[in-house]
């Protein structure tokens, strides 16, 4: 097998979001853990991670259990101006089949029957993860929102091993994954079982009105929170 | 039954010369079992079999529906398909692990099966690592920082799970195919449908 600390690997810059040092040369493969209460703008924040890859060219991937995939396209649209045709993936598990398929031209839309159908997810991301590498981009950015209603549909064991199988695939395509879960929504066992399948964490929290974040794993030692 | 410990392949082919064949090829890596219709090999179908050949166009019970039993019982083997002709349309999708077209050669078999024994191989890692991981998340959240840093099953437990993870990364190439990516998923599926 080869090895993937080759020196010439382009590193991801997610400070331009996430203003962190340990954020400013992430290797390929890395996945990333953002954790933090309901209302504290997570799914934003992996979707904003998204489009400012996105607007530097970099494939997008994303899979969600909350919104439309239309929503998704139409949001894109709106703030990477330059958006091109298979730039974008979208694997949409609410359930529903997606309708005619308006607003999505240009998009990959996958629509999966369910959160739990785990198969489904895989060959909606393998046909996503296709079709950007057919157009000639190997670099791009996976979200995935949110392992909360994913833990819903199965069990923390089962969670853990698909992130764990997701961070390897990416790490395999040299994508940089951003998974959210609501650190409200489950006791600590489970919290701190799912955290270890991630290289990082990004915590996310409310103080004050002020929304602000820190980022632990990726150094030595955690960063200080900051107002984001 | 088996009573070694080498993997079991059940062949399910209708074609006598062509299941002698692969017979041939397969049994000094494996115990090879042989069944000549799809009723035949759903009842030779137990918790021993890693590996099963099917094929897909049979008198009686196709291999599709063959399949579809065998995810029904929950079965943890992994299942190829030997067609005759290269199908037109997604065998991952259908339920397949794996697919051969006809003429098979020795190799191409035998990398097929090793393969697929792969695949069950990291699962059992992965089942493991996750053990591991379940128990560390206890320690951490029983013990004081100060305990864990005195802590040798901590230290331990730390160790086995970095060995684990570089055997993870080693085993199916890190997961860099599409079919062993899919095959993994399903293999949670399943798990989880236990």
């Amino acid at each position: 097998m080869t090895k993937r600390s080759e020196p010439q690997e382009t590193m991801y810059d997610l400070s331009r979001v996430l203003d962190f040092d340990a954020l400013s040369s992430v290797r390929p493969g890395t996945s990333l853990l953002v954790a933090g209460p309901a209302m504290t703008g997570k799914d934003e924040l992996a979707l904003e991670l998204l489009r400012d890859g996105a607007r530097e060219g970099e494939g997008a991937v994303v899979v969600t259990t909350n919104d439309d995939a239309a929503d998704i396209a139409a949001d894109f649209r709106e703030s990477v101006p330059d958006l091109e045709d298979s730039q974008l993936g979208v694997i949409d598990c609410r359930g529903d089949s997606g309708g005619d398929g308006e607003g999505t031209e240009g998009v990959y839309v996958h629509h999966v029957s369910s959160p739990g159908d785990l198969t489904g997810i895989g060959i909606g991301i393998t046909k996503a993860l296709e079709g950007l590498h057919n157009s000639g981009r190997d670099q791009g950015r996976l979200a995935l929102f949110s392992l909360s209603t994913m833990l819903t549909y199965t069990d923390k064991k089962t969670v853990f091993k698909l992130c764990h199988i997701l961070s390897s695939r990416l790490d395999a395509a040299g994508y940089v994954g951003v998974f959210t879960i609501d650190s409200g929504a489950h006791d600590d066992q489970t919290l701190q079982v799912i955290k270890q399948a991630f290289d990082g964490l990004v915590e996310v929290r409310e103080d004050d009105g002020t929304r602000q974040a820190r980022v632990l794993g990726l150094s030595s030692d955690p960063s200080d929170w900051q107002d984001l | 039954m088996s009573d070694s410990d080498r993997p079991v392949v059940l062949i399910v082919e209708d074609e006598p010369d062509v299941a002698e064949t692969y017979r041939l090829w397969l049994r000094e890596d494996y115990e090879v079992e042989m069944a000549h219709d799809g009723d035949e090999g759903l009842s030779k179908l137990d918790a021993d079999v890693d590996v099963v050949l099917l094929d897909r166009m049979m008198p009686g019970l196709s291999g599709d529906e063959v399949l579809e039993q065998i995810r029904e019982r929950d079965l943890d083997c992994r299942v190829s398909m030997v067609t005759a002709v290269e199908p037109d349309f997604d065998i991952l999708e259908m339920g397949f692990d794996a697919y051969l077209s006809k003429p098979i050669r020795s190799e191409e078999l035998h990398e097929t099966v090793e393969n697929l024994l792969d695949r069950s191989a990291y699962d059992g890692l992965l089942q493991d690592y996750y053990s591991l991981v379940e128990k560390r998340a206890t320690l951490e959240a029983t013990k004081s920082n100060a305990e864990l840093a005195e802590s040798e099953e901590y230290d331990e437990l730390k160790e086995e799970i970095a060995e684990l993870q570089d055997d993870l990364s080693d085993s199916l190439g890190g997961i860099e195919d599409d079919a062993d990516f899919i095959a993994t998923l399903r293999g949670l599926s399943n798990d989880e449908a236990e």
